[in-house]
């Protein structure tokens, strides 16, 4: 199987000497294509920060990092934007999608960041839009819509590249608790279509859906239980 | 940019100054002030220095180049050469508009004597004008009644003469000149046309600054050569040539010079205008206008500069999490930059147009109360514009890179 995470002894420091936290002390973490991962554990264990780095936004102290075959080490500030770019996609607790752009131009914007025309664009971001579940939104702005919405188009956008990757960060923790299902239910759907996808929480039956469950605390993974194995 | 990147940003910028137009209009108040000051000061100036032109054209003009005699002998005795020279004379005018037949556009010769004129209603004593070639087109004169000077009345050097207003009024006061003979000095002259009035003031309600030259009685200069005063070297009081191109008269200058020193056996007893002193004089006028409107221009360009520069960092405050959010999804430092610096340059763009509305309207108002024509050049907008693109170009900088080094994680965490 591909992997496409490989992390090997990776650790986070932040500050220096006298008042250092060591937010990551040894990360060993596998995760292969297709997989679908919960990351969970209390606030302060080092998830967040393990997902900053996952996500290539944040550069390890130590250890290395290879994501989907390719190792991120050393790389600079335009070859990481090229990789979060075409290689994952982000979707945030609080959505972060442009208030002042249509959905569509949200959605559109990895796209244009990757170079891709304008006619291409509009055509593989009004796709998304029906693959989400709603196409009829492509020319409003994000403040109409409702919170479940907002996500959909949150995660049609990060879907625009096809990703190797899908990184949720607390996906449905601004969302009721109905169209949080709905959410995790279209996540699901991805998942069965291919997708690999890493889920940060600290919601234990959020996490219950995933099929593995990573658990960190005090920056290190204290289990990582396959649903198959528990089986 | 093949992606239509670069027209994403023109549309995100654009998107971004309409939501924030109270915001915007003010970041670019010192484009417009000072694209306003630049352009309305270069305006003003300009136009008041085509208005000194055309005075000047009026008096006497830019594009004249006079000769005249000048003593050569400095002291003690002349020499040989110098009491045989001929002086300034028809020949000398004839050869020089031959030197350069492309830039001569007219030339004129003039010499005066002094004789009593006498009519049935008058008897003084005047000076006579003896004109010759382009006289009256150079001087600005244009006849009223009768006719100019045929070429056979200068070949021949005939009995006619033409009166200035002043002139006519005196000796013909019934105001029927023309056709009248008035005698001047011995000499019988038939009237064959009168000049029309001359008028120039400097202020409405000022006098008559060319009173004097209604007072012109014009004959022939080949009259006043041959009959007055006998001379048969035919020598003149002045020679003009009309230049229209002031580059092209520096160069006539000089050839003129040496034509004229070799026609005078090296010496110098003439005296040509100083051209150079001239241009001088015109640049002059006005520069420094041009200099205090500039500095004053990029004066409030760098004084806006640097209240956009504060603005920009204050808005970049409450754009951190945007920043982030593009690096996200894939955008690099460089993109955020340009994004910025499209922005900035926008802003820019479109205070620069308003501030040419300003400027324009600026230097309307200043001319209409100085009551002076208008006169906007090109290079004046071009020199407006390239100004506040430069400067805000330079401010547009720091707030830029300033975004572009944000770190993504930061960034996106940043409330």
């Amino acid at each position: 199987m591909r992997s496409i995470i490989e992390t090997r002894g990776l650790t986070k420091v932040f500050g220096s000497n006298g008042t250092a936290v060591h937010a990551l002390r040894g990360i060993d973490l596998t995760v292969t294509a297709g997989e679908f991962v919960a990351l969970v554990g209390p606030s302060g264990s080092g998830k967040s920060t393990l997902m900053a780095i996952i996500g290539c936004l944040d550069s390890p102290t130590g250890g290395s990092y290879a994501l989907d075959g390719t190792s991120v080490e050393g790389l600079s500030g335009a070859a990481l934007a090229r990789i979060r770019n075409e290689k994952i996609g982000f979707i945030f607790q609080s959505y972060n999608l442009l208030p002042k752009a249509s959905i569509a131009r949200n959605v559109e914007l990895p796209l244009l960041y990757a170079g891709i025309g304008r006619k291409e664009r509009r055509k593989r971001a009004l796709e998304l839009l029906e693959k989400v579940g709603i196409p009829e939104k492509a020319n409003v702005l994000p403040g109409v819509l409702s919170g479940g919405q907002r996500q959909r188009v949150a995660i049609a956008r990060a879907l625009a590249n096809k990703p190797a990757l899908l990184l949720a960060d607390e996906p449905t923790g601004a969302l009721d608790s109905k169209t949080g299902e709905e959410v995790l239910a279209l996540f699901k759907e991805l998942h069965k279509q291919g997708n690999s996808v890493v889920l940060v929480t600290h919601d234990p039956h959020i996490a219950s859906l995933a099929e593995r469950r990573v658990e960190l605390r005090d920056g290190l993974i204290v289990s990582d239980v396959s649903e198959k194995q528990a089986a | 940019m093949f992606s239509g990147a670069f027209r994403e940003r023109l549309a995100g910028s654009w998107v971004e100054i309409r939501e924030n137009l109270g915001r915007s209009t003010l970041q670019t108040l010192g484009v417009i002030l000072g694209v306003a000051s630049v352009l309305g000061g270069f305006s003003i100036s300009d136009s008041q220095r085509r208005r000194s032109d055309e005075r000047w054209m009026k008096l006497g003009g830019m594009d004249r180049l006079n000769v005249q005699p000048s003593e050569a002998i400095r002291d003690g005795q002349p020499t040989a050469l110098q009491a045989a020279n001929l002086g300034l004379r028809n020949e000398d005018a004839s050869e020089g508009s031959d030197l350069d037949a492309k830039a001569v556009s007219g030339v004129m010769q003039q010499k005066f004597a002094r004789a009593r004129v006498r009519s049935p209603y008058a008897d003084q004593d005047r000076q006579l004008t003896g004109i010759g070639g382009d006289y009256m087109a150079l001087n600005g004169y244009a006849i009223e009644k009768g006719r100019a000077f045929a070429s056979e009345d200068f070949e021949n050097g005939r009995p006619v003469a033409i009166l200035g207003a002043e002139a006519a009024a005196t000796f013909f006061p019934t105001g029927d000149a023309v056709g009248q003979t008035v005698r001047l000095g011995d000499i019988p002259v038939t009237i064959i046309g009168t000049f029309t009035e001359k008028i120039f003031r400097w202020r409405d309600g000022q006098g008559n600054q060319f009173a004097w030259r209604n007072r012109i009685v014009a004959v022939p200069s080949t009259l006043v050569a041959t009959r007055m005063q006998g001379d048969r070297w035919q020598r003149v009081d002045r020679v003009a040539f009309r230049i229209r191109d002031l580059g092209a008269m520096k160069k006539f200058s000089e050839g003129l010079a040496a034509i004229l020193r070799g026609n005078h056996r090296q010496q110098e007893d003439f005296r040509i205008d100083d051209i150079a002193a001239r241009i001088r004089k015109r640049q002059s006028q006005g520069d420094v206008y041009n200099m205090i409107f500039m500095l004053s221009g990029v004066l409030s360009l760098i004084g806006g500069g640097m209240v956009n520069v504060n603005i920009q960092m204050a808005t970049l405050k409450e754009r951190v999490r945007e920043v982030g959010v593009k690096m996200a999804i894939g955008a690099s430092g460089r993109e955020v930059f340009k994004e910025f610096m499209t922005e900035a340059l926008l802003l820019t763009g479109l205070g620069a147009l308003a501030g040419f509305a300003g400027g324009i309207a600026f230097s309307k108002i200043i001319t209409s109360f100085l009551q002076i024509k208008l006169y906007m050049q090109p290079s004046s907008f071009a020199w407006a514009f390239v100004l506040a693109a430069a400067f805000g170009f330079l401010f547009a900088l720091y707030p830029a890179w300033k975004a572009s080094r944000l770190s993504p994680m930061e960034a996106l965490r940043y409330e």
